[in-house]
């Protein structure tokens, strides 16, 4: 696989979370502008038993992803480069155990370490954007956080994969949350009194 | 399943219904997933499959000049007969190099043939990059627009210098980058420790040198430059005389 190939392929994952990222934002929405409908609710639920486990998978992609660009395509990291670094490779080891205890309280561990990676990454993504212009200070060997080693689409660049990653993280985390599909259903239940209470207390 | 059609079905039955339900959607969230890995990798290799073959050089430019010859050379041997420009110090309030004479710097093209930039009559404007560089990569093509539409000015001579090459840095080979951008400005490759480079006092890039036609420097700037200041170098470069003051703050030579 060529270093193209695999940068066009990381690419079109990471827009695939932003995808998802806005998919379940806009789910949301629904939810809240649209009167709670029950399907969003089971859909919710059904999200948060499988959110460790994508968060995990993204997470791990994103670490085979980031060595493959600075081992295998020998791309330089930058110090941006190694604070997401820093975030995101410890997420694989700890949704890992996470996703094998069914830990759902790994969402105060892991989320604010996405969410630091995010920072970085959106600060990092920013930079390379729109290099800032340091007149004849900045485009200097010693500084180059802003070189483009990845440019797919005009847009996707390292960190804004990165940052993709992470935003998929932090959203699994939240929904990773215990599902309050008991306050869902009981609202749901004032005007459909007789199937989900029932599932309900089945599962509690 | 119930015969008896006025009663519910029992509640364990449509607590197993629906968590079969569940179980299948969780299915198809897995599903999903492979699916979209799978489909990426797939547009991957068939979007880059067809890239293999690089861009042509050698042909002509719009601007009249010819796009920057075939061949990747990355480092090429230089020799600079002359001293050195000193360094473009940032901070500084005036450049010690104004008025000096530029060295001769000979070397080759990205095709091995030979260039060489000095003083020789002709008023220039030398053009360091380096294809790592983002505010390069903005520059080179902003530069060869303004070429393209206005031609090759017939009496200043723009030559350029690709150095800096690092081939684990982005965007390698310069070559190619130069040719997938159309440029058409004859450059000069540097060697592995940017001995061209710093016989014009190279500080960052992109870095632009203005020569008189004796070859006295007469204004040196790095950072990117808009088309109006593009312009206000060549006219410096016919004039002798450097941009004046209706130059924005932000790209003057002390910045």
């Amino acid at each position: 696989m060529s270093v193209d190939t695999a940068s066009l392929f990381f690419a079109l994952l990471a827009l695939a979370c932003l995808t998802a990222v806005l998919a379940v934002l806009g789910g949301f929405a629904v939810w809240l502008i649209g009167g709670r409908p029950a399907a969003l609710a089971s859909l919710r639920v059904d999200l948060g038993r499988v959110a460790i486990p994508l968060a995990w998978i993204v997470a791990t992609v994103a670490t085979l992803g980031s060595l493959y660009f600075s081992e295998i395509a020998d791309f330089v990291p930058c110090t941006l480069c190694w604070y997401q670094r820093i975030c995101m490779y410890p997420l694989v080891i700890v949704l890992g155990v996470a996703a094998l205890r069914r830990d759902r309280d790994v969402r105060f561990y892991a989320g604010p370490l996405a969410a630091v990676g995010a920072l970085v990454a959106t600060y990092h993504s920013w930079i390379q954007a729109y290099p800032p212009d340091g007149g004849t200070s900045f485009c200097t060997l010693d500084a180059p956080c802003t070189e483009r080693y990845v440019w797919e689409f005009g847009f996707v660049s390292l960190p804004l994969m990165a940052l993709s990653g992470f935003l998929f993280v932090i959203t699994m985390m939240v929904l990773a949350r215990p599902a309050h599909l008991r306050r869902t259903i009981e609202i749901e239940s004032e005007r459909e009194p007789f199937i989900e209470r029932e599932l309900v207390e089945e599962k509690a | 399943m119930s015969n008896r059609p006025n009663r519910r079905t029992p509640a364990s039955v449509r607590v197993a219904e629906a968590q079969a339900q569940s179980r299948s959607r969780t299915l198809w969230i897995v599903v999903g997933v492979a699916v979209v890995v799978v489909l990426a990798l797939v547009i991957a290799i068939a979007l880059t499959r067809n890239e293999e073959e690089s861009a042509e050089g050698g042909g002509a430019s719009p601007s009249g000049g010819t796009i920057v010859p075939s061949g990747d050379v990355s480092e090429g041997s230089v020799a600079v007969t002359g001293a050195d420009l000193p360094p473009l110090t940032s901070g500084a309030t005036s450049d010690p190099a104004v008025g000096e004479t530029i060295p001769t710097v000979a070397g080759e093209s990205f095709d091995g043939s030979s260039i060489s930039i000095g003083p020789d009559g002709q008023p220039k404007v030398v053009l360091i990059l380096a294809h790592w560089c983002p505010h390069c990569q903005a520059e080179v093509p902003r530069i060869q627009a303004w070429l393209d539409a206005n031609g090759m000015p017939d009496d200043v001579e723009l030559v350029a210098i690709a150095t800096g090459t690092t081939s684990s840095r982005p965007n390698f080979p310069p070559g190619e980058w130069l040719r997938e951008e159309g440029w058409s400005v004859p450059t000069l490759v540097d060697d592995a420790a940017g001995t061209a480079g710093a016989a014009f006092g190279l500080s960052s890039f992109p870095f632009f040198v203005v020569t008189d036609g004796s070859g006295q420097v007469v204004y040196r700037i790095s950072g990117e430059l808009d088309e109006a200041q593009w312009e206000a170098l060549i006219e410096a470069a016919r004039t002798g005389t450097a941009p004046g003051g209706g130059e924005s703050g932000e790209s003057s030579p002390a910045s």
